[in-house]
C-alpha cells in the first residue's frame, strides 16, 4: 500500500514537508483553517481539508481516516510536543504512524525534572539545582543554602540562584535571587504565581549561570538502534522571551582562539553525552539536545526538543553523505516508516558554515512585541548561496494573521568559512526590503536592524 | 428635519417588501452528518434564554471520532436549502449545511438600519477591546447618545498578545456616540462593529426614522 502523510501544520514547515514527500514519492494531504485559505501550502496541495483548528486532535484524526492517511507529520509547534496526541495516533483502532519520536520519549524527555533526574543517573552534567519540586519555605531555604555554598566554593566568581516554577516555561515564573535573605519572599511570590498560572505549586531552585553560549546537538535515531549526529548549532542570539533569532552551524568557531578551553574536546563530549542519552532511551527520530556552555568550558544539559526544529536546515546545509547534502525532514519521514539509515557516522562529512536569520515583524526596542498588519513589499535579490523560506507571497499584499507567530521568513546563508558566511549575511540584510503598515497605520518594523547588530556578536559569551 | 437620506428610505422600503434575513448554519468541525432532525420548511426556534430551557431546536447530528454532537438552531425561522446529499457523508469544518430564513423583529430592523446609517468603527483585527478610560467615565456620567467626540479623539484601546494600541477617530466631523456593540475584554473578530457614531446634524433625522419603525412594526 502506498503511504500517505497528513501534514498537520501550516506555513514554512508545511511547505518543507510537501517538498520532502514529493521527493520521496509519498502522497500527502494538507489541512487548513479559515485564516489560511490563501496560504501557499493550501495552493500547493492537491488534496486538502478545512478544519476548525490546527490544535484540534479530533479534527486531524477524522481527516486522516477520511483521506485514508497512514501517517501524521506534526511539524513544529502546535501538537508536535504533545505526548497525548502522539499516543492517541498510535494507539487507536486504526493506528497511524506518528512521524516523530515515540510518545514515551516525548513525555519523559519533555519533562525538565525527569530529564534532570535521568541525566544525573547517567552522569550527564545538568544545571546544578534541586531535582524535586519544593513546596515548603524552610525546605527551600535549606536547599538554597546548600546549593549556594557548593556553587561558590567550586567556582571562581559569584553564582546567584534562580527560583523557577516547576511547571513553567517560556520565561514565565522565574526570578533571580542574589542574596539568600531575599529567598523567602521571592519563593512565596513564585509559588503563588505557579499556583495561579500553572495549577501546580512546585518550585525548583537552580544556579544562575552568568555568561553562556547556547549550543545544540542534532541527533537522528532509527528503529534499528542506529544513532548518528549532524554536528552542533549555535543559537546564542535570542529575543527577550528566549526565542531564537540567529542560528549557526557548526556550533563552535574552530579556527579562532577566543575560547578558554579545548573546543574539539568539549564538542566531542557534549555530542557523546547526547548520543548516550539517545541510546539509553532508544530514541528513534530527529531530536535536539540543548546545552549551555560557560567561558571556562563547563557545560550543562538544558533540555531536549523531541521534534524537528525550525533551524534544521542550517545543519542540513553543512552535512554531506556520499557528497550529497542531507535533508533532515526526508530522513525523519524515512526513519518513521521503519527504514534503515543506510549510512553510519563515518560517512557524514561537514563542510562550510551556515547561518539562519529569522525575519520577524516585531519591535525589538520595546520588548520584542509582535506586530501585525499588511506587508506591501517583500523583496530580496536571489543569490546562489542564499535560500529564503517564506510563506509570504512576493507578488501581492499579505496580511499577517494575529493568531500565529509573526514569523515572516527564514533566510539560510551558506559560506565556505565563518567569515564569508558572516559577510554574506550582512550583504543579505542590507539588500532585503520589507515594507508595510501595522494595523495601527504606522510603518511596519522588523528585526533587521537587530540582526545586523547581533551578527557581530556571534560566538561571544553573552549574559544569560 | 429637511435633511433627507434617500438610501435609508430605500433600505426601509426593502425591509417592508421582504422583512427576512437568511442565516446560514455551518458545521463547527469536521465529521459525519448522521441524521437530520428537520425537513425543509420546518419552523425552528432559537434559544430565548429562559430558565431550564433547552437552547434551540435540534437541526442535525454530527459525529466525529465516536463522539456525537447535536447542532441546534441559534435563531428562530424557517429551514431552507437543506443539503440532503450531506447525509452520512464526511463534511469539512465550516461547510454550510442549511439556511434559516428569519423574520426580522422591530429591534432587529432598527439595528440593521442603524448599521448602515451610522458611521461604524470596525475592529481592525481579532483582539480584545476596551473604551478609553476618559470616554468610559464620560459615558457613565452622561449616558449613551449624548457624549460628543471629534476627529483625533482616542476612542478605544486594543489589547492582544501583550500589545496595547490606542484607536483614534480618523473621520472628519463632530459625532455623537449612539451605539456600543461590544463588551469590554471580549474577543472580537476582525471587521466586527465596535462603536456606532452619528453625525450631530444627522441625529434628529435618525431618531425620526427609529420612531417611524417603532410605529410601523409590531414589537415582539
Amino acid at each position: 500500500m502506498k503511504e500517505r502523510v497528513l501534514i498537520a501544520n501550516r506555513g514554512e514547515i508545511a511547505l518543507r514537508v510537501i517538498e520532502a514527500c514529493k521527493e520521496l514519492g509519498i502522497d500527502y494531504v494538507a489541512v487548513y483553517t479559515k485564516e489560511d485559505e490563501e496560504s501557499l501550502h493550501v495552493k500547493l496541495a492537491e488534496k486538502k481539508y478545512r478544519i476548525s483548528d490546527y490544535k484540534d486532535m479530533n479534527d486531524l484524526l477524522a481527516v486522516a481516516d477520511e483521506a485514508k492517511c497512514t501517517a501524521i507529520h506534526p511539524g513544529y509547534g502546535f501538537l508536535s510536543e504533545d505526548y497525548r496526541f502522539a499516543r492517541r495516533v498510535v494507539k487507536r483502532e486504526r493506528p497511524l504512524i506518528f512521524i516523530g519520536p515515540s510518545w514515551e520519549a516525548i513525555r519523559d524527555l519533555g519533562n525538565k525534572l525527569f530529564l534532570k533526574k535521568l541525566a544525573k543517573e547517567l552522569n550527564i552534567p545538568v544545571i546544578p539545582g534541586t531535582t524535586q519540586p519544593i513546596f515548603n519555605e524552610i525546605e527551600a531555604e535549606l536547599k538554597a543554602e546548600e546549593l549556594y555554598e557548593t556553587l561558590n566554593f567550586q567556582g571562581n566568581y559569584n553564582y546567584s540562584l534562580m527560583v523557577k516554577a516547576a511547571a513553567g516555561g517560556g520565561g514565565m515564573g522565574i526570578a533571580e535571587v542574589r542574596n539568600l535573605d531575599e529567598l523567602r519572599p521571592v519563593f512565596r511570590k513564585i509559588r503563588a504565581y505557579a499556583k495561579r498560572f500553572f495549577g501546580d505549586e512546585g518550585v525548583i531552585i537552580e544556579a544562575k549561570i552568568p555568561y553562556i553560549q547556547h549550543v545544540e546537538v542534532q541527533i537522528l535515531g532509527s528503529k534499528h538502534n542506529e544513532y548518528v549526529h549532524f554536528g552542533t548549532r549555535n543559537c546564542t542570539i535570542q529575543s527577550l522571551s528566549k526565542q531564537k533569532r540567529i542560528e549557526i552551524a557548526p556550533g563552535f568557531l574552530y579556527d579562532r582562539g577566543e575560547y578558554g578551553f579545548d573546543i574539539k574536546k568539549i564538542e566531542n563530549e557534549i555530542i557523546n553525552y547526547s548520543l548516550k542519552l539517545a541510546k539509553y532511551f532508544k530514541y528513534d527520530n530527529v531530536g535536539t539536545w540543548e546545552w549551555l556552555i560557560t567561558p571556562e568550558g563547563k557545560y550543562f544539559l538544558m533540555e531536549v526538543n523531541t521534534r524537528i526544529q525550525v533551524e534544521n536546515e542550517v545543519s542540513a546545509k553543512i552535512s554531506y553523505v556520499n557528497n550529497k547534502q542531507i535533508n533532515l525532514i526526508k530522513e525523519q519521514i524515512r526513519v518513521a516508516f521503519g527504514e534503515k539509515l543506510t549510512y553510519s557516522q563515518q560517512d557524514i562529512k561537514f563542510k562550510g558554515t551556515s547561518i539562519e536569520l529569522r525575519l520577524v515583524a516585531e519591535d525589538t526596542k520595546r520588548g520584542f512585541i509582535p506586530l501585525s498588519g499588511t506587508i506591501t513589499k517583500f523583496f530580496w535579490t536571489p543569490k546562489p548561496w542564499l535560500s529564503v523560506r517564506t510563506h509570504v507571497p512576493q507578488d501581492k499584499f499579505y496580511n499577517i494573521p494575529t493568531q500565529f507567530d509573526p514569523n515572516l521568513a527564514l533566510a539560510i546563508i551558506y559560506g565556505d568559512s565563518f567569515e564569508s558566511a558572516k559577510k554574506r549575511a550582512l550583504e543579505f540584510l542590507e539588500d532585503v526590503k520589507i515594507e508595510g503598515t501595522t494595523s495601527n497605520g504606522e510603518r511596519l518594523i522588523t528585526n533587521i536592524e537587530f540582526l545586523k547588530e547581533k551578527i557581530n556578536w556571534l560566538y561571544k559569551f553573552i549574559p544569560a | 428635519m429637511e435633511i433627507e437620506y434617500p438610501e435609508l428610505n430605500l433600505l426601509l422600503q426593502k425591509f417592508r417588501a421582504n422583512p427576512y434575513k437568511i442565516y446560514p448554519v455551518f458545521t463547527p468541525h469536521t465529521g459525519y452528518i448522521k441524521e437530520f432532525k428537520v425537513k425543509e420548511g420546518d419552523l425552528v426556534k432559537g434559544p430565548t434564554g429562559k430558565w431550564l430551557e433547552k437552547p434551540g431546536s435540534p437541526l442535525f447530528i454530527l459525529e466525529r471520532e465516536k463522539n456525537t454532537k447535536i447542532i441546534r438552531a441559534q435563531i428562530s425561522g424557517i429551514v431552507q436549502n437543506l443539503k440532503m446529499e450531506f447525509l452520512n457523508k464526511f463534511v469539512e469544518a465550516e461547510s454550510c449545511v442549511l439556511e434559516i430564513k428569519h423574520q426580522l423583529s422591530q429591534e432587529e430592523i432598527i439595528s440593521e438600519i442603524l448599521l448602515s446609517a451610522l458611521y461604524i468603527i470596525k475592529a481592525p483585527e481579532t483582539a480584545r477591546y476596551v473604551l478609553s478610560p476618559s470616554l468610559a467615565l464620560k459615558l457613565e456620567k452622561e449616558g449613551i447618545g449624548k457624549v460628543k467626540v471629534k476627529t483625533g479623539d482616542e476612542l478605544l484601546i486594543m489589547t492582544f498578545m501583550k500589545r496595547e494600541t490606542p484607536i483614534y477617530l480618523s473621520q472628519e466631523g463632530d459625532f455623537v456616540i449612539y451605539r456600543l456593540y461590544f463588551t469590554p475584554f471580549q474577543l472580537i473578530q476582525k471587521d466586527q462593529p465596535l462603536i456606532g457614531l452619528c453625525l450631530e446634524e444627522k441625529l434628529p433625522y435618525l431618531e425620526k426614522i427609529v420612531k417611524k419603525i417603532k410605529k410601523e412594526w409590531p414589537s415582539s
